[in-house]
């Protein structure tokens, strides 16, 4: 992409339609008046902790700026508490937009990989999905060794006493490393998911197609 | 003045009995008023007490009415007397509920009310019930200037009501700017898109009514007379002169589209693919009439991408541009979008504008916008740079804080530019004398008036025609001629349409009106107008100047011809006159005069100073009155007399006020200069012209400057008043007694 | 002002505020007959609750004072207080309208005296104050009130008060036995201009009115501004008393919001920058404004005034929609949100915040008798199915005061239109 490409793609439309067709709730976006109420009332937000505000994410996407959005750790943070959706005087369902944006980052492999809820987010799938249940040892410790060995001693070591009370009150077993539990047809947990993703992969296929 | 026999009541009710010496009153009326019938009643505004007023005037050939109660201004309905002269002296709110009732204020108090009793009966007699203005027009035609959706629509609403109509239009069609544009803005729910202009309907309904008679190509050439009995000449493309007698005007000469030529910056004028809010109109009225697609001006290449600068030359606080918002763009800019969006949603359009303003229902329509893809970005367009077919827009991206936002490629540019009043001559810029190679452009009369204060209606701010008043919008300074529409204030065809039918209404009460002989507002209703003795005249032509209805022309011996029915009843010319040869019967100089003498004047070692008030009645009294009922205290020295503007404030008066003795005169009138709040316009400001030479009348007579007081005074000073009134007491305390007592 | 019989060729004037007051008025002096119905016990509506206009900063009081005298001296209005509109039968050019008259207690034998006043002692809500403060249950509604008459409150019957009340009189005109009563009242066409009331702001519930004190609407403010009003003009806060010289203005409280008010009131930018100017006129030296808003909507020349407060260094504009309201230990009411204007949190406390209220036309929700067509916000369309029922002022869309007595007159002459007809008809 050229340079001037770049610039007669900013401010234009394409990405905003991509969004649109590519994102749950997506075609919301356009209906945002920039009032701010959803970035002010976001509960994670304290300390300006988002890099990009929903409201800032959208006026983004209207811009053109694919890059910057569908690599931002922003919507990975959204908490599903719902503020912005109850308080946005256009309706829009926000908490919903921030997610399909960020799935859509994921899909398309641009989602920040270390980004914690993100990372978190894949954890817990993987975790469950393998045996049909949690595995809280598991996830964890897969949790604290997210940024190196090091680091994921340092971490255990600070939530020592948590894990010494939850094997006391036997709610960890220390057990669960080796093997864990699992459901009973884990066979059919897997088909079922199979199927799932299948189901998901033609209806993204037939929405691409119009 | 035969014949007339003035009677005095005053009422005891209302703590009046009780605070003050009443029948003491009654002889000062008849002693020092010299009236032949006066009386005391205990509850002067109930059924029996007006019924003694009633019975006195059947029966006693009572003409002249002196009440001495409460203030003018209450009980109305009671003292109703239209066919006779009323003077009333305001005992209560004036006098007992402003004074501490204790033993020592008791006797300062009672001379406060036997100065408004010998006041009213001076008034009284002085004054005569108005007779009414024989010189009367009966036209009923109202001319409408312009032939667009404002004018079209007044013609329209003013044959509906039964009034013959003469609509002016100066191009070879009806219709106006409305009927260039290929849709409107949605006036109805669902506010979703572009309508139909209904332009041509109005054209088929003024055409098709044989109450309105229309001439195209043509102007006005003269317009004479005052409402009532206009007479407007029509000149028309012809060469042909068609005079029609007229009763009222409404001025409907709409706007003109900002030049965007004056917009290089935004690409105006530089690329034939930027174009104004008329270009784009243009534009989408051949593609509706060919494929339905908007092309490109350079090289009819469908427009696939367009861009829309809101606010372009408007708002601008350099003053290089237009320093207003004109209202109507934003939502003209989103219907334009829709044009695109509806006809193709591939075509990108997108909106920058800093705060998009869509009042009302319009906040449904720009969500229609919205939902249709339209996008709206919030940023200020720094430049638009042509370049070949296509343009690049740059600007401040507000949002995003990116101060090189760009758009690149765009295949057309849209300046949302405002409106400029079709105005006419502005009468209060004298004409600049044209620099040498230059063309002078001078702008072209609208409704070529004979008056004598210029060809226009003088106009409020930015060349708009619009009323000062937020009460009152349809109040020009020109009796009878009332302007609507844009050249009254930016608007669009929604609002314009609503103000044509009020502006029909108002024309066809002031042409009622004229005929009745009865003013206009603000003294609605108002018989009395002003007379010249003309004996008297000496041709200073101040009263022609300073009118601020420009009632008043010259004849050609330069003596001033009062038009009876473009006067507002303000009394200006009165104050103005050197010679006090100009008088209403209810309104004079010698009612106020006679007032001011008839105050008793006590002698320099009384140590009672007397202050004389001139406060305007619509402000200032009130507020004087409203702090009596509240029961706020103030010196018992000051004698009140309202008069109807500040405006009417002879000099004589504050003379006469000194050279019998007074210690001081504060005059009350309302707020002046540019925010001003005169319900007469110049009133209060020509009133405080003539008072800042009061200065030479102080120094001859040898008298202090502190003798005189100016106060701007608005209605709500219900607290100051007191406190300013009390202070300048004390300070005419500081200065002294008058040296003229007791002459 | 007398007592005319209304005919079908009589005009019917619902509501007398600045709209109902213009079209009876502009009407009357075009020579017809008038019936003006108002539900308070005084003319002047809501903007007779006003400080000052924008943007000349003049005061309402001014031009009430002059319509007023042009009303006392029309013997074409009949003018009737305390009085609703309960039904409309007919068609146009012939409707009789039901009016209910609620009890004066006071008949026209007042002369505002005020003896009544200062006999009873039992206090009562002052609505003209929007009840930030109380007055005798004996009471003239307010400075300016015509008709200039007293008024009983209800509550005040049957109480030895009310005797009090009776007894103060000298001139027999209290009336304790006052009924309601019921009249019709026959028109040819009916101008419905009942105005509009602010909105809720108790609905807005992330701010907190009705929770904290010192949250107040702009017309809440309004009244604390005017020197008649319950604090004699100055700026205190209702929690304490305490000068409240910081300010926050928050825009569209309840406007251009589809889980309130889906219009935009347009009035309340203009308001809200016209109430900075109080802040600065009653705390020259440390008065601070701050706007939040969404887009300013200072239409047409009213730009203007925008210009002129956006150069006062002591207001701030924040292009945010505060998220919400929280009290401090203060109890100054703290604003978060977010300046969307490259993005800036904020958590800003204010002595006193002032939520610009949106415009609700009085109409909604209630069953205009005649089934009149309104728009999804409950303003009154110009439709023909509307016969000869024609909305006025702020009942027919969200206006300021320019362009609602522009919509009076122009209701004016429609009303005109149809009696000139029925005239016609008749002669």
């Amino acid at each position: 992409m050229s340079a001037n490409t770049a610039v007669a793609e900013k401010y234009r439309n394409n990405f905003l339609k991509e969004i649109e067709e590519q994102v749950e709730m997506g075609d919301w976006v356009k209906m945002c008046m920039q009032c701010g109420v959803c970035s002010g009332s976001c509960p994670t937000n304290f300390q300006s902790a988002w890099e990009h505000p929903p409201q800032e994410l959208f006026m983004m996407i209207r811009a053109g700026k694919r890059e910057e959005v569908l690599t931002s750790s922003s919507m990975w943070n959204c908490t599903s508490c719902y503020n912005c959706i109850v308080r946005c005087p256009r309706k829009l369902p926000i908490t919903h937009i921030m997610h399909g944006i960020a799935e859509y980052a994921h899909r398309l492999g641009m989602a920040p990989k270390m980004q914690p809820t993100r990372f978190f987010s894949g954890l817990f799938w993987k975790n469950c999905t393998n045996t049909g249940r949690v595995n809280e040892l598991k996830l964890s410790m897969g949790l604290y060794f997210k940024d190196g060995f090091v680091q994921g001693i340092k971490n255990g070591m600070a939530m020592q006493a948590v894990a010494l009370g939850l094997v006391k009150a036997k709610r960890l077993n220390v057990m669960e490393l080796f093997s864990g539990h699992k459901c009973k047809d884990q066979k059919g947990i897997q088909a079922m998911l199979k199927k799932a993703y299948e189901i998901e992969r033609s209806r993204k296929a037939a929405k691409m197609a119009g | 003045m035969a014949d007339i026999k003035v009677a005095a009541y005053i009422c005891k009710g209302c703590g009046l009995g009780e605070r003050l010496d009443t029948d003491a009153l009654v002889k000062v009326a008849q002693k020092d008023g010299k009236v032949p019938l006066a009386k005391s009643h205990d509850f002067l505004c109930n059924a029996e007490g007006v019924a003694m007023i009633r019975n006195d005037i059947a029966n006693e050939g009572v003409t002249h009415i002196m009440i001495g109660a409460c203030s003018r201004r209450a009980k109305t309905e009671a003292f109703y007397f239209p066919e006779n002269a009323v003077a009333r002296a305001n005992l209560r709110e004036g006098v007992i509920w402003i004074r501490p009732d204790t033993d020592e204020a008791r006797e300062t108090t009672q001379e406060m009310a036997e100065d408004y009793i010998r006041m009213g009966c001076a008034e009284v007699k002085a004054m005569t019930a108005p007779g009414g203005n024989p010189v009367t027009g009966s036209s009923k035609t109202l001319l409408v200037v312009g032939g667009g959706v404002t004018g079209m629509t007044t013609a329209i609403e003013a044959s509906k009501t039964g009034y013959p109509v003469v609509l002016v239009e100066k191009t070879g069609a009806l219709g106006g700017w409305a009927s260039k544009l290929y849709k409107r803005v949605p006036v109805h729910e669902p506010y979703k898109s572009p309508a139909d202009t209904g332009v041509g309907e109005l054209v088929s309904q003024v055409l098709g009514d044989s109450n309105i008679k229309v001439y195209l190509n043509a102007t006005i050439a003269k317009t004479d007379g005052a409402p009532g009995r206009f007479i407007v000449d029509i000149a028309t493309e012809s060469g042909a002169t068609h005079t029609e007698d007229i009763g009222a005007i409404v001025q409907a000469s709409g706007f003109t589209l900002y030049d965007m030529n004056k917009l290089p910056e935004l690409g105006g004028g530089k690329s034939p693919n930027v174009v104004d809010q008329a270009g784009l109109e243009a534009l989408a009225i051949a593609a509706a009439a060919g494929d339905g697609v908007i092309r490109r001006p350079s090289d009819g290449q469908p427009v696939k991408s367009v861009v829309f600068v809101q606010c372009a030359g408007q708002r601008d606080p350099t003053g290089t541009h237009l320093a207003y918002c004109s209202g109507y763009c934003c939502n003209t800019s989103i219907k334009q979008a829709m044009y695109f969006k509806d006809a193709n949603p591939a075509v990108d359009t997108t909106i920058i504008y800093t705060d998009l303003r869509t009042p009302g229902n319009g906040e449904d329509f720009y969500r229609s916008a919205q939902e249709k893809g339209v996008n709206f970005t919030k940023g200020k367009v720094v430049e638009v740079v042509p370049n070949g077919a296509t343009s690049t827009v740059k600007f401040h991206d507000l949002i995003l804080g990116d101060t090189s936002a760009a758009m690149a490629d765009v295949d057309l540019v849209v300046l949302a530019t405002g409106q400029v009043p079709n105005s006419g001559v502005n009468i209060e810029v004298p004409a600049a004398p044209a620099e040498a190679g230059t063309v002078e452009v001078k702008p072209i009369s609208i409704l070529n008036l004979t008056y004598r204060q210029g060809p226009d209606v003088p106009q409020l701010k930015q060349g708009f025609t619009d009323s000062h008043f937020i009460c009152f919008p349809y109040e020009t300074r020109r009796t009878g001629i009332y302007t609507a529409g844009p050249v009254r204030r930016p608007m669009d065809i929604a609002q314009a349409r609503e103000d044509a039918t009020g502006a029909a209404l108002k024309a066809i009460q002031a042409l009622e009106n004229a005929e009745l002989g009865r003013a206009a507002h603000p003294r609605s209703g108002d018989l009395s107008f002003p007379k010249v003795r003309l004996e008297g005249c000496t041709q200073c032509k101040r009263c022609t100047v300073e009118c601020p209805f420009g009632a008043i022309d010259e004849d050609e011996k330069r003596f001033p011809v009062v038009n009876e029915s473009r006067c507002r009843r303000c009394g200006t010319c009165m104050g103005a006159c050197p010679v006090r040869v100009i008088s209403f019967e209810n309104y004079s100089i010698n009612t106020v005069g006679a007032q001011i003498k008839a105050v008793d004047i006590p002698d320099e070692f009384a140590e009672k100073p007397r202050i004389l008030i001139l406060a305007c009645e619509n402000d200032a009294y009130p507020a004087l009155d409203m702090a009596g009922m509240n029961r706020i205290e103030y010196s018992a020295y000051v004698r009140t007399i309202p008069i109807r503007c500040l405006g009417s404030l002879n000099t004589i008066w504050i003379t006469d006020a000194l050279n019998a003795g007074y210690d001081g005169v504060m005059l009350m009138g309302c707020k002046s200069g540019d925010e001003y709040q005169c319900h007469f316009v110049k009133g209060s400001e020509l009133g405080r012209t003539r008072l800042s030479k009061i200065d030479d009348t102080l120094k001859t007579l040898n008298l202090e400057s502190e003798r005189v007081r100016d106060l701007e005074v608005a209605i709500t000073d219900i607290k100051r008043l007191p406190e300013m009134i009390n202070k300048y007491a004390a300070e005419l305390v500081a200065v002294g007694p008058s040296p003229f007592k007791g002459f | 002002m007398t007592e005319h019989v209304a005919t079908n060729e009589t005009i019917l004037v619902v509501g007398g505020g600045i709209s109902g007051m213009t079209a009876a008025l502009e009407a009357a002096e075009t020579g017809k007959n008038v019936v003006l119905v108002e539900k308070n016990p005084a003319l002047g509506g809501r903007t007779s609750q006003l400080y000052r206009y924008f943007p000349k900063l003049c005061h309402p009081t001014c031009g009430l004072e002059i319509n007023l005298r042009r009303l006392k001296g029309n013997p074409r209005v009949r003018l009737l207080t305390l009085a609703e509109v309960t039904g409309i039968e007919g068609d146009t050019g012939n409707y009789t309208a039901t009016i209910k008259i609620h009890p004066r207690y006071v008949n026209e034998n007042c002369t505002a005296c005020g003896e009544c006043e200062r006999a009873v002692e039992m206090m009562v809500d002052d609505p003209f104050n929007y009840n930030l403060s109380q007055h005798k249950a004996a009471y003239l509604p307010n400075a300016m009130a015509y008709p200039q008459r007293y008024v009983l409150d209800p509550a005040i019957i049957g109480t030895a008060d009310a005797d009090r009340a009776k007894t103060a009189c000298k001139y027999g005109a209290v009336d304790l036995d006052m009924q309601e009563e019921t009249i019709q009242v026959k028109a040819g066409a009916v101008v419905w201009a009942t105005g509009w009331q602010p909105y809720d702001a108790a609905k807005i519930q992330p701010y907190g009115y009705g929770r904290f004190k010192n949250v107040i609407t702009s017309v809440e403010f309004e009244r604390l501004a005017d020197l008649q009003g319950p604090t004699g003009g100055r700026i205190l806060r209702p929690s304490d008393g305490k000068e409240a010289k910081n300010i926050a203005f928050i825009q569209c409280a309840g406007s251009r919001d589809e889980n309130h008010l889906r219009h935009c009131s347009r009035i309340c930018c203009m308001a809200s920058l016209k109430q900075t100017h109080y802040v600065r006129e009653k705390y020259p030296e440390d008065g601070k404004s701050t706007i939040y808003y969404i887009d300013i909507r200072a239409i047409d020349r009213f730009e203007d005034f925008y210009q002129k407060v956006q150069a006062d260094p002591s207001v701030s504009f924040i292009k945010s929609k505060v998220a919400k309201i929280t009290e401090d230990e203060h109890g100054n009411p703290v604003c978060h949100g977010v300046d969307t204007e490259g993005y800036k949190r904020y958590t800003t406390p204010h002595d006193l915040v002032v939520l610009a209220v949106g415009m609700e036309p009085s109409v909604k929700g209630i069953n205009i008798p005649g089934h009149i067509v309104a728009d999804s916000s409950g303003f009154i369309e110009a439709d023909p199915a509307n016969g000869a029922v024609f909305g006025a002022g702020c009942a027919s869309n969200a206006l300021d005061v320019n362009r609602a007595v522009q919509s009076a007159t122009a209701a004016a002459l429609r009303a005109i239109q149809v009696v000139n007809k029925v005239a016609k008809a008749e002669a």
